[in-house]
């Protein structure tokens, strides 16, 4: 019992740690890949998206803006689209990149609330995004097909803004 | 490998067969219903379809309290909220929903409102936003294609806004579905080759699709089997009532299998090209499932290569070596393609419907990227491939 409510422990600080990550990194890559920010750009301006676990969180919202980067917000603001997965070990097996998000999808994992137009370009985000900040062995993993147009170079430049980014927006407290 | 994972959930009582419309006044009696109210489309009651339910009541203990017969072709919230109101004006309590896609979505909406009180459906839209179970609903399909009577979804439109709504949840799921030939026996051929197509891509893409799992699959490829034993020859001899209650069945069977088991690109192309060029849903499905198959094909070519069973029988499966059969099964449904093109012009390219525009391709592939069936698509999509399938299927 003691042993279970530890690793719980542990998957949630992973969980927690991990949403922060990728909310922050899905603002970077807003600003640093093109493919992304035209999904963005493609919601309606001050859309609000939002992905945490039931029933309380963690997790993360974003509002999407008119130039197509987003913007960190706290976690009672009320979003347009919510992403809510039903348990915190199905976020977890999606952050340790055990199953793909299109695949928590098609597995129930998750539930979209909002319109499922807007959750399919997250999905597309966060599959570039994976893309981008993982290794290729990994990122294979998490995605259904890693784009093959992404070049090492590339990728390699791209994450190192994004992680930077990410860093400095903890750093900062933004 | 993934590890797998799946739900299922079909608890709708199927009453099939025939004389089953007979059977409807013990089944509503047994579950506490005296006053129900049938919801349907003023096409299906000048066919006399309602007349051989609301016959079905004589010498019974029950009678039909209200018919409400003003579904449109595309369901709204104002369809809905009319008839809720005359729901409530005639204390009803149950909806018997008699025809085909829209009037089965309205009486889901209706039966939301009436259950859960107040006229403002909207705020019951997207997933699992109902608390509790509703009120019992009976459906009679009239099509064999939609499988409404066995999925948890609805769409209304909401035609102020000019958008479509959509609902899921357990609790949409009819409490029967009732099929009789005698309410699908005077659908005509061209009707009767497109629905059967949507139910057959609704029951591929169910067993093609990421979300497949074992209970599906046995709905999905028994429903292949009867529309591919059973549609031509129903289209060579409409009346016969055995075969259109095989392809009742079969729809219903596909209705529960992508219920559980969602639908993939066919369906975000087919919704982008019926929203772009006001094409009928069923023909969309029948225009591109070979085309989404070839492009599938090297993702999941051996659960492609399994229908080649259902669809061909066992001796043409047997004697198509293993690597051999996920082309013949798309080639089989070409086949068949060909055969609804001669005997009712059902087109099998954007170019034969004669309503869309090469020019129109980007539109209908970017609207198709942001379907959300897209993500069950076993293998990734990108605008760029969207378009090679369209451009594949101009001619």
């Amino acid at each position: 019992m003691k042993k279970h409510n530890i690793t719980v422990g542990l998957e949630k600080a992973y969980v927690t740690t991990m949403m922060t990550i990728v909310g922050r990194a899905l603002i970077s890559a807003s600003q640093y890949d093109d493919e992304v920010r035209r999904e963005i750009a493609g919601m309606p301006t001050g859309y609000v998206l939002s992905m945490t676990v039931m029933p309380s969180g963690p997790g993360f919202t974003l509002r999407a803006e008119k130039d197509g980067s987003l913007t960190w917000l706290s976690n009672d603001t009320p979003a347009d689209l919510t992403i809510r997965f039903k348990h915190l070990e199905h976020a977890f097996m999606v952050f340790s990149f055990q199953e793909s998000t299109s695949r928590a999808f098609a597995n129930d994992r998750m539930i979209a609330d909002g319109e499922v137009s807007q959750a399919i370009r997250l999905v597309r985000c966060l599959n570039k995004l994976e893309s981008i900040i993982l290794p290729k062995v990994v990122a294979k993993l998490a995605v259904k097909r890693y784009p093959e147009k992404l070049a090492v170079g590339e990728k390699f430049s791209k994450a190192l803004r994004i992680y930077a980014g990410v860093t400095q927006q903890i750093v900062k407290g933004r | 490998m993934a590890q797998s994972y799946y739900e299922f959930f079909c608890p709708v009582k199927m009453i099939a067969g025939h004389k089953a419309l007979e059977h409807i006044p013990f089944e509503l009696t047994a579950i506490g219903v005296s006053r129900p109210m049938i919801i349907t489309d003023k096409g299906v009651r000048q066919v006399g379809l309602v007349d051989h339910v609301t016959n079905a009541f004589d010498g019974t203990d029950r009678e039909v309290a209200a018919i409400f017969d003003d579904v449109p072709p595309d369901s709204s919230l104002k369809t809905v909220q009319a008839a809720a109101k005359a729901y409530r004006d005639q204390q009803c309590d149950a909806i018997l929903a008699i025809g085909g896609g829209s009037v089965i979505d309205t009486a889901k909406g209706v039966n939301i409102l009436v259950s859960e009180g107040g006229n403002d459906l909207t705020k019951y839209s997207g997933a699992h936003n109902l608390p509790k179970k509703l009120n019992p609903l009976f459906v009679v399909p009239t099509t064999a294609g939609t499988g409404s009577e066995a999925t948890m979804v609805a769409v209304i439109s909401d035609t102020e806004k000019e958008t479509k709504l959509p609902f899921a949840s357990y609790f949409l799921m009819p409490d029967a579905a009732i099929l009789d030939p005698r309410m699908t026996l005077t659908l005509p051929p061209h009707i009767t080759a497109m629905t059967a197509m949507d139910a057959m891509t609704h029951a591929v893409e169910s067993y093609t699709c990421l979300s497949a799992n074992p209970m599906s699959d046995a709905y999905a490829s028994a429903a292949i089997r009867k529309i591919s034993e059973n549609l031509m020859d129903v289209m060579a001899t409409p009346d016969n009532a055995q075969g259109r209650l095989e392809l009742a069945q079969a729809s219903t069977m596909a209705g529960a299998a992508f219920s559980n088991a969602m639908v993939g690109l066919v369906h975000s192309l087919g919704h982008a090209l019926g929203a772009v060029c006001h094409l009928p849903h069923g023909l969309c499905m029948n225009l591109f499932l070979p085309y989404v198959l070839d492009y599938n094909k090297s993702v999941n070519g051996d659960k492609i290569a399994d229908l080649l069973l259902p669809l061909a029988g066992a001796d043409v499966y047997a004697n198509t070596p293993q690597a051999q059969r996920a082309d013949k099964a798309i080639a089989h449904l070409r086949q068949m393609r060909d055969e609804l093109f001669e005997r009712c012009n059902l087109p099998r390219t954007l170019k034969e419907t004669g309503k869309v525009e090469r020019s129109q391709i980007q539109q209908i592939a970017e609207k198709a990227l942001d379907d959300g069936s897209i993500i069950y698509n076993p293998k990734e999509a990108s605008l760029e491939d969207l378009i090679q399938v369209l451009e594949g299927a101009w001619e």
